[in-house]
């Protein structure tokens, strides 16, 4: 060792020769480097579809790719998938879309996000590559989202709608029908667990985490009361009593037991076990829990039914909200009409019934509710429909995520008993009046 | 000055230069340019980059979100920094006594230091676990919600960042101690002075320079504390454990309210510059930096 060194040093002329082996050496593998992607890029034109992983029994979607593929002779599909948590995965597009290093061609939405992306300009317009009517066959508060200014920005793929499950054969034993306001969800849950006299069994379980899920459930509560977070003039909580008088019921159903304290932690999964394991009376959730419930080995399988969401004193009705994921193709995209061929593929309603057929999903295609083929599995489609036909969509703005980011601590706050429901109004008033001056 | 020593300038300052171009352009520059962020509405998203003043930090004087964050910032620096130095301190007393297997405790007291905070923060996420965690184990079985209860979740950050950084001022300590002369102790011992008056006369009085500065370095990287709440908290619940640079964070990536983002910057560089400065005051008076 000690040896070349001082011969190489000695002897100037190999450090000519060094070099060039050297450059060859770089110069074959930028040559290989450079074959390899001119022969991919020649042979084949490839699509990155970023969708977050699917729930259910079965992923449908390798199937579906390979089979787009097939139809389409030259177009490769990759799909990678995206961080687990919703707040991770916006942020991850955030984060890459404004860096304009995207990577990716076709990216799975959530529902909240596609009037922020298609105002930042990191969606592609696809209203030229749609078929007149395209559109209609999805769910009005489906496609209400997914245009602006007149222009389509996303397709919908699947549908959510907020939803009151109760066990059906506790309502059915003390003569109860499923509770129109929520003054009478708690005496039924009260009547329940007296006669039951189980102290492992909970009365009402829903989403009360410090994230957006938790937001959806204080919305749902506000229309339940007749009012909402953003007033017709964009005033922040126009009545600031109805809404204070929703949390305060939140943080009441905690406190005398209505609700165990773990909601202030809890995520959709979560409760679905603990209603599904058999220890709830009454779960707020959305559609996909009903398939799991229905699963062999469910403690609850055909113990359980849907219903609307109850309302409260100065509401008129109920209304769940809608959520669910939406497709759109990136801006940048070097191969438009290819990827706007897959959104429009993924979304059409072969592939959708492939989706709900071995997902845990609901579609956006209002016809699959009533095939027969689908509520062989599916019964109780038809009540998700009815239900998803008046649902309501959270605030359509661009801004909404941030409003969420207002919003989270200050329930959260509430619900965990730190700070008054008058406090958490006030406070998140005055950030947001902060925030909306800078936007408008 | 002669014209020797003006050429001798010149060439320092010429050997100077890289060294002053690189710290202008990997400190000063982002400095300056956050200020200029930090006076602007600035969200990319919506294409808003227009001037607002003062407008900032005239909100964060009122943003109830901000002093929770400023209040959050205070304890978890006052709490940990003065258990890491009493517990630092314990550390190395107890391993300048220690005889045997001293290497091994000081392998063992180097680990938590040499693990990346995130690492750490993963740990205790499952030390912490209400059901399955070791320490509730501990407690015989209580089942306490450590990071999900409001009361609780800041005390478990700062344990766990306790746990983390006290090998540091231990190591200084440590060192520190074995270079005090044993003569002293002898003399200390001639005098007839007992261990109390031993450590309050002698041992804490050669420590404190190394004191002092173990708590600049503690107190500075404690106000900008931010991997082990964002891993093991979050900042929640409800809040109350975001930090300052926890709240900038969210601002600046999570919904790119740049202007507001840079704006809280801007205040945590000047609380840290403004706690460097009184330290280094109070250092120069010990004569300790000079």
């Amino acid at each position: 060792m000690a040896a070349a060194r001082t011969r190489i040093t000695s002897q100037p002329g190999h450090h000519a020769v060094i070099l060039i082996r050297i450059v060859l050496v770089l110069g074959c593998l930028l040559a290989a480097a450079g074959c390899s992607d001119r022969s991919t890029g020649s042979a084949a034109v490839t699509l990155v579809f970023k969708h977050a992983k699917i729930l259910g029994p079965s992923d449908p979607v390798p199937r579906l790719l390979r089979e787009f593929e097939a139809r389409n002779p030259g177009v490769r599909v990759r799909s990678e998938s995206l961080p687990w948590s919703s707040d991770e995965q916006h942020q991850f597009y955030v984060v890459n879309l404004e860096g304009g290093n995207a990577g990716v061609d076709v990216l799975m939405l959530d529902v909240i996000w596609v009037p922020e992306f298609a105002q930042a300009g990191w969606l592609l317009d696809l209203t030229p590559f749609l078929a007149p009517g395209e559109l209609t066959p999805h769910f009005p508060a489906a496609i209400e989202p997914a245009t602006r200014n007149g222009r389509v920005w996303a397709l919908p793929w699947f549908m959510n709608v907020g939803l009151l499950y109760y066990r059906k054969d506790l309502l059915d034993k003390y003569g109860l029908r499923p509770p129109e306001t929520y003054a009478e969800l708690v005496r039924q849950v009260g009547r329940i667990k007296s006669g039951e006299r189980d102290p492992a069994l909970d009365g009402f379980l829903w989403q009360g985490k410090q994230y957006e899920g938790m937001v959806v459930n204080v919305l749902e509560g506000l229309w339940a009361n007749g009012t909402r977070v953003l007033g017709e003039s964009g005033t922040v909580f126009p009545e600031p009593d109805r809404a204070e008088e929703v949390l305060a019921f939140l943080r009441a159903l905690i406190e005398s037991g209505v609700s165990p304290p773990w909601v202030t932690a809890a995520d959709e999964e979560l409760t679905r076990r603990g209603f599904q394991d058999g220890r709830a009376i009454f779960l707020r959730n959305w559609p996909y829990a009903m398939d799991l419930f229905g699963q062999p080995g469910s403690a609850v399988r055909g113990k359980v039914g849907i219903a609307s969401l109850p309302r409260h004193a100065r509401g008129d009705r109920g209304v769940g909200s809608t959520g669910g994921a939406h497709l759109g193709v990136y801006r940048g995209t070097r191969h438009p009409e290819a990827a706007a061929a897959l959104v429009r593929f993924l979304a059409g309603d072969a592939a959708e019934r492939v989706m709900t057929a071995g997902a845990a999903l609901t579609p956006s295609r209002m016809a699959l509710y009533h095939d027969p083929e689908l509520l062989r599995d599916h019964p109780s489609f038809p009540a998700i429909s009815a239900l998803a036909m008046v649902a309501r969509p959270r605030p359509v703005a661009p801004y909404y995520l941030m409003l969420s980011t207002v919003l989270q601590p200050e329930f959260s706050a509430v619900l965990v008993g730190i700070k008054t429901p008058g406090q958490a109004v006030a406070q998140a008033r005055y950030q947001l009046d902060h925030l909306l001056k800078a936007i408008r | 000055m002669t014209r020797r020593q003006r050429a001798d300038r010149r060439t320092g300052l010429l050997f100077l230069a890289p060294a002053l171009v690189m710290l202008g352009c990997v400190t000063v520059y982002p400095a300056v340019w956050v200020f200029w962020l930090s006076l602007q509405y600035r969200i990319p998203i919506f294409g808003i980059a227009r001037f607002a003043g003062l407008d900032h930090y005239a909100f964060l004087a009122m943003d109830p979100r901000f002093l929770n964050a400023a209040r959050v910032t205070l304890v978890f620096t006052g709490a940990s920094v003065a258990l890491e130095l009493a517990l630092g301190l314990l550390a190395a007393l107890l391993l300048r006594r220690q005889s045997a297997g001293r290497q091994a405790a000081l392998s063992l007291l180097l680990l938590p230091w040499a693990l990346p905070s995130v690492v750490t923060a993963k740990l205790f996420e499952w030390l912490y676990h209400p059901s399955a965690g070791l320490v509730n184990y501990l407690l015989a079985g209580r089942s306490l919600n450590w990071l999900g209860d409001p009361h609780l979740a800041l005390v478990s950050v700062i344990l766990a960042d306790v746990w983390r950084t006290m090998p540091f001022v231990a190591l200084l300590c440590y060192a520190r101690l074995l270079s005090i002369a044993p003569e002293l102790y002898e003399a200390a011992q001639v005098d007839g002075a007992g261990a109390l008056a031993t450590f309050g006369r002698i041992t804490l009085p050669l420590l404190r320079p190394v004191l002092l500065i173990a708590l600049l370095f503690r107190t500075l990287d404690a106000l900008r504390a931010f991997d082990i709440m964002f891993v093991l908290t979050g900042g929640g619940p409800a809040n109350t454990t975001e930090n300052v640079t926890v709240y900038a964070y969210r601002s600046l990536f999570q919904t790119l309210q740049l202007g507001l983002g840079a704006a809280i910057g801007v205040v945590v560089f000047a609380i840290v510059m403004l706690v460097a400065w009184g330290y280094l005051t109070v250092l120069r008076r010990e004569g300790v930096a000079r």
